[in-house]
């Protein structure tokens, strides 16, 4: 049998809607509910009532979109320029630079913070450095506060935009720049009214993840010990010994504000187009530079990539300085490999290696998948709800990981109370917690998938699959061979940062795996971080394990991929 | 490389790590397999190296003693708030699945048997009232013989909750270890400051040291919250002694003295003082921590000049680094000893209620205590990491050969005990700190950098004097407590609601006060 266009998209949509349902609603309504019931459980708009009386909280939420959008601003300025040289430019040592500037991906968390707190600690090397290393040092992360967590954070967000830039300049099509230069049009014209509007939707998709990020960002804020701002001030009064609606109620707040982001981008940035006008068939050929203009190109890069990479150095020295030997100085005092050694041995380190890859590869399947089917029903249906469909797939986004955490945990225990010793092992979180983790960490990274694959199908002409629906082809015919082929690079971007993001995930990691034989290498890292004594130098060690693996993971996708992956990375 | 050759790294460097680690426990014949049977299951904010000593020594305990080998399962969801949260929602989603009763232990299956770890204000103040803790049977003479004496500078060392006759219902938690808090420092940044060694709590409050301490968040951590307790009782100490010494009390019994209006009125002026200083020590804070860990790094690294430190935390950190850039201190007179906590499950019932019965008896007898503080290596010590907690059995004090530390707070806890009868604004006080130093963050350190701007040090002080002296007296406390039980008595207001409202108008007032003060520091500067 075989069904209309317009009733598989509704099937799809359907589909979409119970895994949204299952995955998003259910664990976000049963915490969320705390934010609006009172303790006999009638319904309350009082809580949310309250965030908007209270002038800290405000000023909380005035400071987190605040910083969202310095930091996205200083981000785009990092990332045009970036994203431009790398794409329409061809210099010695691009291909290098073009892994390389991916790097703060790969950063895991809190070894991560613990790299940026060491570098910039009062007595640290940046301190010693600086020649301000006598008596008390100086409080950098005390002293620039607002300052450091947006140069932090922009260092760290970049390539999300960088990638998304890159995958909209490379689907340029060159001819029309070319026409409106032969047109008479200066470069700068060109760029402003040819190039800029063409790689909207890459702006729109990078723009709206780094800003939603930004703004929901717990880790660097807390590390900088800034706290009034609405993250950590969720943060604060979730884990606060005292029972307090009011952070279920500032969530509901933080997921409104975030949505209206994404609205307003998706106004300013996102319009459709007329697609059929966009796609290259053919890539623009490289502008070669060589001698000063080669050195020129890669003077921004390796400013940017200067800065980016000192975390990860502080990392890699911490893991190989012995215990305790870095103390005003610029390098460790004595090296040493036994903290390698110590991770190997360690009963936690390893096996949690083997996990975490496993849960992340399952994780970025289902993301691919439901991703895929998001972007079809938003960009190729005629649903009335698909911009609705995309934007449910954007909420994870704006809730924070801790709440849906909690949720999951909440439907596994009242499952197992409901069925008992009947309920299936896997469904029991305590037990088995890899179906609630792969889920968890699936639907956390959905968001990157569909923004990915949204940028790639609004830049693909719907034509190409039309014409091959006329010659004969059925849909899933036309998927396997036309649309995925053509959006492939688009896919292999989303799947690399689910998969890598999935890795590097904490607050599901934390709260749901909590049996030793199920942990993941995030909850490894912060079991060794907390260990008394040389834990933040094991932890580093696993730390610079991930990274390796990370920086593989994308060399190996991008050899892969050969061209494809060009239209990405385009370098 | 190839395109395989990335394939072929990116296995080999996932895999390697897991077949060195292989290789290595061939060759050093370590057991990597977790031996099967029976098992308890025990939800723990504790860490690896904790939950580790204590699998292998019980293991090893119960074969020797009941034949078979029993395994210690963790469930580990975070910190000690996070242990709470998971167990309200798991016996909530009971109640809620049996009409809003728990149903009798033996019908129901939770899953975890038992909850070790977060000490006596979380288990008797919120677990306990959950309704998930069971009562333990343990024979008189044990008690007797472990805890001689039932509290130990003012703190209960077990459960003792009496019914209404006065008689003492079966404990419902009981203490393991003891631990304290304190200060540590770091003498190189001190020395860089020109500031003698802190000895006190009140030496954190120079402003000297702004910007430069590292404390613990009393809404995150009950024992830095008792620490906190513990400089408003010095205080009122100090004012009760100052009281006592005058000359129209003399000749007076202590309840005569005691029901005396001036008497009430001296020691709230010495509670107000207490809080003072505390508003002093957070105006040189630089982070307030969340996990009790942080502390002594933030002090070791040298990014702060002290901090608030557990016991054994600081002991651990001085050991790594040297006493050239961290030494712990007790402040005098003014230390929290707390017992570290275990307990068994609503709901553990039959086999598992017997087993969970025997990690008691290991964790109470002289071998499980012992396991606590000695060195590695030692007879009866851990394999592979020394604990450096303080034992809570009194008799394991007499013999301390092989031990990690030499210390006994049993001889060292004199000086000033915890006072009950003070401990009354406890319940409401880390919401109205948390208000006052934390979400006033910023008006805070603001009006604090206003003031130190001021040229002339004893306008200065006096500054200093009226920023620290912000708006809330003992008696605003106790109100709030009377009004939070009359509210959830008669269901009146929605008591979260209130509380959370409660924290905001505080916060609200405080920072109005930083900004008052602020603004005056302003005006002096301007000519």
């Amino acid at each position: 049998m075989r069904f209309s266009t317009r009733a598989g998209h509704r099937l799809l949509s359907l589909a979409l809607y119970a895994f949204f349902a299952v995955c998003f609603f259910w664990p976000i309504a049963r915490i969320l509910a705390r934010g609006f019931e009172t303790q006999d459980g009638s319904f309350t708009l009082q809580y949310v009532g309250l965030i908007f009386s209270d002038p800290q909280l405000v000023r909380g939420l005035v400071n987190a979109i605040g910083i969202a959008f310095v930091v996205t601003a200083l981000c785009l300025c990092i990332a045009v320029p970036l994203a431009v040289l790398s794409v329409r430019y061809e210099f010695p040592g691009r291909g290098v630079l073009g892994g390389l500037m991916l790097a703060p991906l790969v950063l895991p968390p809190f070894v991560g913070a613990l790299g940026v707190r060491l570098l910039l600690s009062r007595l640290g090397p940046l301190t010693v450095l600086l020649g301000m290393g006598g008596g008390a040092g100086f409080d950098w992360l005390g002293r620039f506060r607002a300052i450091g967590i947006i140069v932090v954070e922009a260092l760290h967000l970049y390539p999300i935009l960088l990638l998304n830039l890159q995958a909209s300049l490379a689907g340029v099509d060159p001819s029309m720049e070319q026409a409106a230069a032969n047109l008479g049009a200066s470069r700068l014209k060109v760029f402003r009214r040819i190039t800029l509007p063409l790689i909207r939707p890459g702006i729109f998709a990078g723009c709206t993840l780094t800003l939603i990020w930004s703004f929901t960002e717990l880790g660097t804020p807390l590390m900088f010990g800034f706290n009034t701002i609405t993250p950590v001030q969720i943060f604060e009064q979730i884990t606060d010994v005292a029972d307090n609606p009011l952070p279920f109620a500032l969530v509901v707040v933080t997921l409104g504000v975030a949505v209206g982001m994404y609205l307003v981008g998706k106004v300013l940035l996102g319009r459709s187009y007329d697609s059929a006008a966009t796609k290259a068939s053919v890539a623009s050929t490289p502008r070669k530079l060589s001698g000063l203009k080669a050195v020129a190109a890669w003077i921004p890069f390796a400013v940017v990539l200067g800065l980016a990479l000192l975390p990860h150095v502080s990392v890699i020295l911490t893991s190989f300085s012995a215990t305790a030997q870095w103390y005003r100085s610029v390098l460790p005092r004595h090296f040493t490999l036994g903290h390698y050694q110590a991770a190997l041995t360690d009963d936690l380190a390893i096996p949690s290696v083997t996990n975490s890859a496993i849960y992340a590869s399952l994780a970025t399947v289902i993301a691919v998948a439901v991703g895929l089917g998001v972007g079809i029903i938003a960009t190729r249906s005629k649903l009335r709800d698909r911009g609705f469909i995309d934007a449910l797939s954007m909420l994870p986004l704006a809730v924070p990981g801790l709440v849906l955490a909690f949720g999951y945990l909440a439907i596994s225990v009242s499952l197992k109370q409901k069925y008992q010793n009947a309920l299936p092992i896997w469904l029991n979180v305590q037990e088995m917690p890899v179906v609630f983790l792969v889920v968890a960490y699936a639907a956390r990274r959905l968001p990157y998938v569909v923004r990915s694959v949204v940028a790639g199908l609004q830049q693909t002409p719907v034509d190409l699959e039309l014409a091959a629906a006329n010659l004969g082809a059925g849909r899933m015919t036309v998927l396997r061979r036309i649309t995925i082929p053509l959006i492939l690079a688009n896919l292999i971007a989303g799947a690399l940062l689910a998969f890598a993001f999935a890795l590097l995930e904490v607050s599901d990691s934390i709260i749901l795996a909590q049996k030793e034989a199920y942990f993941p290498i995030t909850r490894a890292i912060l079991e060794l971080a907390q260990r008394l004594g040389d834990g933040v130098y094991v932890a580093s060690a696993l730390g610079v394990w991930a990274m390796v693996l990370l920086t593989i993971t994308l060399l190996a996708a991008n050899r892969l991929l050969g061209r494809k992956m060009g239209a990405v990375f385009r370098i | 490389m190839g395109r395989y050759g990335y394939i072929v790294l990116f296995f080999a460097v996932l895999i390697g790590p897991v077949v060195a680690r292989a290789l290595h426990n061939q060759g050093q014949g370590r057991e990597t397999a977790a031996s099967g049977g029976e098992k308890i299951v025990i939800i723990t904010p504790h860490g690896q190296e904790i939950r580790n000593e204590f699998r292998w020594a019980f293991a090893d305990w119960h074969k020797q003693k009941y034949g078979t080998a029993v395994e210690l399962e963790f469930l580990n969801p975070g910190g000690s708030s996070d242990v709470r949260r998971q167990l309200d929602t798991i016996y909530r989603a009971i109640r809620e699945s049996h009409g809003g009763q728990l149903p009798p232990e033996d019908q129901i299956d939770t899953g975890i048997d038992m909850v070790w770890g977060g000490g006596d204000f979380e288990f008797n103040n919120r677990l306990k009232p959950l309704g998930v803790l069971h009562p333990l049977d343990l024979s008189a003479a044990t008690m007797a013989e472990v805890y001689p004496q039932p509290a130990l500078a003012g703190v209960k060392l077990y459960d003792q909750e009496r019914d209404k006759s006065g008689k003492l219902l079966p404990p419902r938690w009981l203490g393991v270890c003891l631990s304290s808090f304190g200060i540590i420092y770091n003498p190189d940044i001190y020395r860089s400051l020109g500031l003698p060694a802190p000895r006190t709590w009140k030496d954190l409050t120079n402003p000297r040291l702004f910007g430069t301490l590292s404390l613990a968040d009393p809404t995150h951590s009950v024992t830095a919250a008792i620490a906190y307790m513990m400089v408003v009782q010095r205080a009122m100490a100090e004012a009760e002694s100052a009281f006592l010494r005058q000359p129209q009390i003399q000749g007076k019994t202590y309840g005569e003295v005691r029901a005396m209006p001036e008497y009430k009125g001296a020691i709230d002026l010495g509670w107000k003082e207490g809080m003072r200083r505390l508003v002093l020590i957070a105006a040189n804070a630089r982070f307030f921590n969340d996990s009790s860990t942080e502390p002594p790094n933030d002090v070791a690294g040298g990014d702060a000049a002290a901090g608030t430190a557990i016991d054994f935390y600081a002991r651990v950190t001085v050991q790594t680094v040297g006493t050239e850039r961290a030494i712990f201190v007790a402040p005098r007179a003014a230390t929290a000893i707390t017992p570290d906590t275990i307990a068994i499950l609503y709901g553990c019932h039959g086999k598992q209620l017997e087993l969970a019965n025997h990690f008691i008896e290991f964790i109470l007898s002289p071998e499980g205590q012992r396991l606590w503080i000695l060195k590695v290596g030692a007879p009866g010590g851990p394999r592979e990491v020394a604990l450096h907690r303080s034992p809570i059995r009194q008799s394991a004090y007499q013999d301390r050969t092989g031990w990690a530390d030499d210390l006994n707070y049993f001889e060292n806890a004199g000086g000033f005990n915890q006072r009950g009868d003070w401990m009354d604004t406890f319940s409401e006080l880390p919401q109205i700190w948390a208000a006052a130093w934390i979400d006033c963050r910023d008006d805070l350190l603001n009006a604090t950098r206003q003031i130190m701007k001021v040229q002339d040090t004893v306008r200065r002080d006096e500054l200093l004097f009226e920023l620290s002296d912000i708006p809330v007296v003992r008696q605003n406390v106790d109100d709030e407590i009377a009004e939070e039980a009359r509210i959830t008595a008669d269901h009146s207001q929605d008591p979260d609601v209130w509380r959370a409202k409660q924290r905001l108008n505080w916060a609200a007032k405080f920072s109005e006060h930083y900004n008052r003060i602020g603004q005056e520091a302003a005006e002096q500067l301007t000519p």
